[in-house]
């Protein structure tokens, strides 16, 4: 095994190419420190979006030898292949510059799911008794622990192909809000997610589920979307 | 060239408390503009995303206020300000059903549908409300989604550089920034400034807050000239991940629980030692077991890397993936089998509970300035109790944006801006592209040793005057390294100047006030004052800077509730 791993980075805004590097192996070395290695040691301009270093907050998906992942949590051990890494920005995102991506649209997207709770009480009420077990918020606990670190919606052919889709982590989020009792904005969030761009754009290719680096599976989220907004038209509550 | 902005309230930070201050400011007053601005993305960066345990409320049966606020004193070594301590507990329940009713989040439930109360070292009472291990996703994520909702404007990974002074130097005139992304100042000034950034002791060699925090805020506030309190409290956090010095894994948590349902830590021989230390052995509170385990390793009964191991297997490896399904996980991306194997863990510094001095209703003295979440000092003394972090962030960063609404009603308007003083904080930032680039990660690197070995764990007077003799050169070093000038754009080389700039300040002011407090209380150890010292004429540390010189003073802690020796609780729930 080679003592360096031969690295190449994106560099750039919407142009740009690839640049090589060469990074020692280290022990416990994460995709991010490769990136960050570069930057203290072999080029201070390269610019790339980290926060909490240990899958939480998002900010740090690239993509990685093709592959939409956290860099934070992704061993360099596990994706180098005959010593060679190529680390890019998401893609479906406009690049700010090099490995960071401008996620506004990803997040504008998220409000047009409806993708924010809508109250039917107030800080002065007592909290719902929602039974665990119950269905919807089994449901719920499926898909809740998104972190909208994008890897879905960089992943997701039909976001390539129709840049109106809204995706999957939004998508997903509205899904756990249909399913949430407490909510008062169904009717219109299930509108919302039937228009055009909604759920009805998925075309089940599942990247997303393959992708999700929280186990989520947005597919079958969108899949409850499409069904629950049908029933929804046929029952004449969406017109 | 520096942009021009200006806004009504301007809010530092986007975790729990500059969301909240922003929809508590948009619901008080609508017609307000308000921006919030933030180092990373909205929400994104920070930590109250990476809040793992949970919220600290009393709000269930058999609970009450009164037994919340004894632990919080009582756990942070009755240095707390009591009237910060109390408006925390009692405000508290209102905020926890305002994040289920109104922001939407969505915690864990018992069998009969009510919420989830687990138990947490330090505290008398299962209270602490949680969603799994990973509660402060769930509280950021809703909040986010809140604010993205709404008419508030965000400067998202614009970097704060100064408060801006007015003409009289009382009063708070604006905000200095950077934008990152295209690497131009900008100016923003505002009626009202709540700063939120959050504390972080990222200063040493193992910490866990995220990984982009360098206390910018605290740094600002010292040397605007506002009074720090309590800042020898850094708490330690006994387990964080040991992966070596390569990773920025390094220093994240191993989370708490797994001590508590009967997790072992062994030395580098594989041999159980907390009992040497403790009683309660590995289910010591925080301090002392982070204490106990800087005594193992200094004792050099460490592991290859020189820490020590967690180990879970006698549990089951099957039961420890159930329940800790995060944790298990994340040690598995490290390559570590966390479930079965043993992990190599140190201790790790986590949270400040020293800030900037201020009123229960966030004001400070510096007029339109209000400060809350991990910035402010005095609700938390000498110890945090696991699950008032969050609480304090969210009830305190609420009640900034009511009392900034309330002031601007009552007339508080923005104020012109000390041109000099802006002119020299632009050339503060500018500074290294004016010097040879050098050696900065070697720089971070003693910084990051220094302050581990002498303003740590374990203190003492020689060690700490070292430190401070060390700190000085550093700075020296510092100002005299250079970053090219080649590309400001999201330029992270130019930013790690400023961290550690921001870093070695605060980092003086440790050293400085730990000190001054000769005697030994929750996370500040003096191995030549072990002992507490007097209860009853505890006093609190402050350190300010006037004249580019710290000054260093105490005061006497104010009991305006209950006095050491006495309790609110009653009859039998006192005797539980």
């Amino acid at each position: 095994m080679s003592d360096v791993i031969a690295v190449s980075i994106w560099r750039g805004r919407g142009e740009g190419r690839y640049v090589d590097y060469e990074v020692p192996r280290l022990d416990s070395q994460t995709v991010l420190d490769v990136v960050t290695y570069v930057q203290r040691h072999l080029d201070p301009t390269l610019s790339y979006r980290f926060a909490c270093r240990v899958g939480v907050c998002g900010s740090c998906a690239m993509t990685v030898n093709g592959r939409p992942r956290w860099t934070c949590r992704t061993h360099v051990e596990k994706v180098v292949a005959d010593g060679r890494v190529e680390i890019g920005p998401l893609a479906n995102l406009p690049v700010v510059k090099d490995l960071a991506t401008d996620m506004t649209r990803f997040f504008e997207k998220w409000q047009q799911a409806k993708g924010a709770f809508t109250p039917s009480k107030t800080r002065h009420d007592k909290v719902a008794h929602i039974m665990p077990a119950s269905p919807a918020r089994v449901e719920v606990d499926k898909a809740i622990e998104c972190i909208n670190c994008g890897v879905c919606y960089a992943a997701c052919d039909s976001v390539r192909w129709n840049p109106d889709y809204l995706g999957p982590a939004a998508l997903n989020r509205a899904w756990t809000l249909v399913n949430d009792e407490r909510d008062a904005g169904n009717k219109a969030r299930l509108a919302a997610v039937a228009a055009a761009g909604g759920c009805h754009s998925c075309h089940t290719h599942q990247s997303c589920e393959q992708h999700c680096p929280q186990a989520i599976n947005p597919t079958a989220s969108i899949a409850g979307l499409k069904q629950r907004t049908l029933g929804a038209y046929w029952s004449g509550a969406l017109t | 060239m520096i942009e021009d902005r200006q806004t009504d309230i301007l809010i530092l930070g986007s975790g729990g408390a500059g969301l909240f201050a922003a929809l508590h400011v948009h619901q008080a007053n609508a017609g307000l503009d308000i921006t919030v601005a933030s180092k990373g993305l909205l929400g994104k960066s920070g930590c109250t995303r990476m809040v793992q345990g949970g919220y600290n409320v009393a709000l269930h049966k058999g609970d009450s206020v009164e037994r919340h606020f004894m632990d919080t004193i009582e756990g942070g070594k009755w240095l707390p300000n009591q009237q910060l301590a109390w408006t925390l507990v009692t405000k508290a329940i209102e905020r926890v059903q305002e994040l289920e009713n109104e922001i939407g989040c969505f915690f864990d439930r018992l069998p009969d549908g009510t919420l989830h109360g687990k138990a947490f070292a330090g505290q008398t009472f299962d209270r602490t409300v949680h969603k799994g291990d990973l509660t402060g996703i769930e509280i950021i994520n809703r909040l986010m989604e809140q604010v993205w909702a709404r008419p508030i404007k965000r400067l998202e990974e614009y970097r704060a550089l100064a408060l801006i002074p007015d003409a009289t130097g009382k009063a708070v005139a604006g905000v200095l920034f950077l934008d990152m992304r295209s690497g131009q100042f900008c100016y923003v000034a505002a009626k009202a400034v709540l700063l939120a950034t959050g504390g972080g002791p990222t200063m040493y060699r193992y910490h866990t807050p995220s990984g982009d925090k360098s206390v910018d805020g605290l740094a600002m506030a010292l040397r605007f000239g506002l009074p720090l309190r309590d800042m020898e409290m850094v708490q330690f956090h006994p387990t964080g991940v040991l992966a070596g010095r390569n990773t920025r894994m390094t220093g994240t948590i191993i989370e708490e629980g797994l001590r508590g349902v009967g997790g072992y830590l062994l030395n580098g021989a594989k041999e159980r030692f907390m009992f040497a230390y403790d009683e309660r052995g590995e289910r010591a509170t925080r301090d002392i077991v982070s204490r106990s385990m800087f005594a193992e390793m200094r004792a050099g009964r460490t592991t290859p890397q020189g820490g020590l191991y967690i180990s879970m297997g006698h549990l089951g490896p099957e039961n420890v993936r159930r329940q800790f399904k995060g944790m298990v996980e994340r040690c598995a991306d490290c390559g570590f089998d966390l479930a079965g194997g043993l992990v190599e863990v140190v201790p790790t510094a986590h949270y400040l509970m020293g800030g900037v001095v201020c009123n229960v209703d966030t004001s400070t003295e510096v007029a339109g300035l209000y400060v809350a979440g991990e910035d402010a000092g005095g609700v938390h003394g000498a110890n945090r109790l696991g699950g008032n972090g969050v609480a304090n962030s969210t009830v305190f960063g609420g009640i900034a944006g009511e009392t900034m609404s309330t002031d601007i009603a009552k007339g508080l308007d923005r104020r012109s801006k000390d041109a000099q003083a802006l002119a020299a904080e632009v050339a503060r930032a500018e500074m290294p592209f004016a010097r040879k680039a050098g050696d900065l990660n070697g720089l971070r690197e003693r910084l990051l040793d220094l302050m581990w070995e002498d303003v740590g764990i374990i203190r003492d007077e020689p060690g700490l005057n070292r430190a401070l003799d060390a700190l000085a050169q550093l700075e020296d070093e510092l100002l005299a390294t250079g970053v090219a000038d080649s590309n400001r754009a999201f330029n992270l080389t130019w930013s790690d100047w400023l961290n550690l700039r921001s870093q070695i300040d605060i980092s003086k002011v440790f050293a400085h006030a730990a000190l001054k407090r000769e005697n030994s209380r929750g996370a500040h150890f003096r191995s030549d004052f072990p002992d507490p010292g007097d209860l009853a004429t505890s006093r609190f540390t402050i350190v300010r800077q006037r004249d580019r010189r710290l000054e260093v003073s105490d005061a006497p802690v104010e009991f305006t509730i209950v006095k050491p020796g006495q309790t609110l609780l009653k009859g039998q729930e006192a005797a539980e």
